[in-house]
């Protein structure tokens, strides 16, 4: 890996860092789900930083090129990163479904109440 | 308006979704066959006028707020009879494919034998509507694939027609899947100890609306509800 590309990717990991603080401090994004992508550009840097993971990673692995023992690790970062985000995505769904199910039984016992109260102002 | 009281303990839950044509249909064949029923129309989030048609006729129902599907419907249904003590709850499709008439015999079968869940199926006997030879196929390789995996032979686990006692109502209150959870639940109720039998009943064909199933999500379905039924046996609660 040429110094030029371990200086861009620095750069662009710096970057990712600067819009995920950014994104932090104007709270469209909450910390507790964004630990993971911290944690990742973290690691991301470490590999940039110290290339002899890499080579350590390619000669295991059997790769030419030290980028190619990058490229595995960051799909295996998204790979991680979209399970939990189904993790997240399924239990949301399962939140709302409860949250939609006591709200319509709520509902069912005020419309009962209203009526029952109609009754009795009338009668 | 009429208050329903929760003396007789028993309630059939009837989930609807698109079902303006049948549900009154469905409403008066469970008056009549049922009178020591309370029952329940949860309107899941129909596009059609369902609900005009609930609340013009004074059907107590429950109206949910977004579409859940079948699953998440009849949980709804399921939350609601724990929530008011009911001991006996029975779920019966709106669309009228379901005879009210068999909740008699489903009553004294779990009475007699002790059960805690009891299936209307159609495959007992073999009478009446019997859907189509593929849907028998994908039928019985599910109860195949629920004798391998717990030992108990469901000869109809995708029908809707079943009674739950105290127990089953209280394990899906917490655990009930949101589509096409008729399979899995049965899995679900055997391996927490819930006795399951069935009733033979003779179902007809639907009197409108259209069935969930599509032949474009029967592959779908076929997938998940196998791999739900492994899960249901294999994942430890």
């Amino acid at each position: 890996m040429s110094i030029t590309i371990r200086i861009i990717l620095l750069l662009a990991i710096g970057g990712y860092f600067v819009i995920l603080w950014s994104l932090l401090s104007k709270k469209q994004l909450t910390l507790k789900y964004t630990l993971l992508w911290i944690l990742i550009g973290i690691l991301l840097f470490v590999l940039v930083l110290f290339p002899q993971i890499l080579a350590v990673i390619s000669r295991l692995l059997g790769f030419q090129e030290n980028m190619n023992a990058l490229y595995v690790c960051l799909i295996g970062f998204v790979y991680i990163l979209l399970v939990s985000l189904t993790a997240i995505d399924s239990k949301q769904s399962e939140d709302i479904k409860n949250l939609v199910q006591e709200n319509a039984m709520l509902e069912k016992r005020v419309r009962e109440l209203e009526s029952r109260l109609e009754e009795k102002t009338i009668g | 308006m009429q208050m329903q009281t929760v003396k007789s303990k028993k309630l059939i839950i009837i989930p609807a979704y698109n079902e303006s044509e049948s549900i009154l249909k469905t409403i008066e064949m469970v008056k009549k066959a049922a009178p020591d029923y309370d029952y329940i129309v949860i309107n899941d989030c129909s596009k059609d006028n369902t609900r005009e048609i609930l609340v013009r006729s004074k059907v107590p129902y429950i109206d949910l707020p977004i579409n859940l599907g079948i699953g998440g419907a009849v949980q709804t249904g399921y939350k609601y009879a724990a929530d008011n003590g009911y001991q006996i709850a029975v779920q019966i499709d709106g669309d009228g494919q379901h005879d009210p008439g068999y909740l008699k015999a489903m009553e004294k079968a779990m009475a007699d034998k002790g059960l805690d869940m009891v299936i209307g199926s159609r495959f007992i006997e073999n009478e009446g509507f019997q859907s189509s030879r593929l849907r028998r196929l994908g039928i019985s390789f599910f109860s195949r694939l629920i004798r391998l995996c717990t030992g108990h032979t469901i000869t109809d686990p995708t029908s809707g027609l079943r009674m739950a006692g105290k127990k089953a109502i209280d394990l899906f209150t917490v655990n009930y899947p949101k589509d096409y959870p008729e399979p899995e639940t049965v899995v679900f109720a055997i391996i927490q100890g819930c006795r399951i039998g069935e009733v033979p009943v003779v179902m007809n064909e639907r009197q409108g609306g259209v069935s969930s199933i599509n032949p474009a999500k029967s592959i779908y379905y076929m997938v998940k509800v196998s791999l739900a039924i492994l899960m249901a046996r294999f994942s430890m609660k």
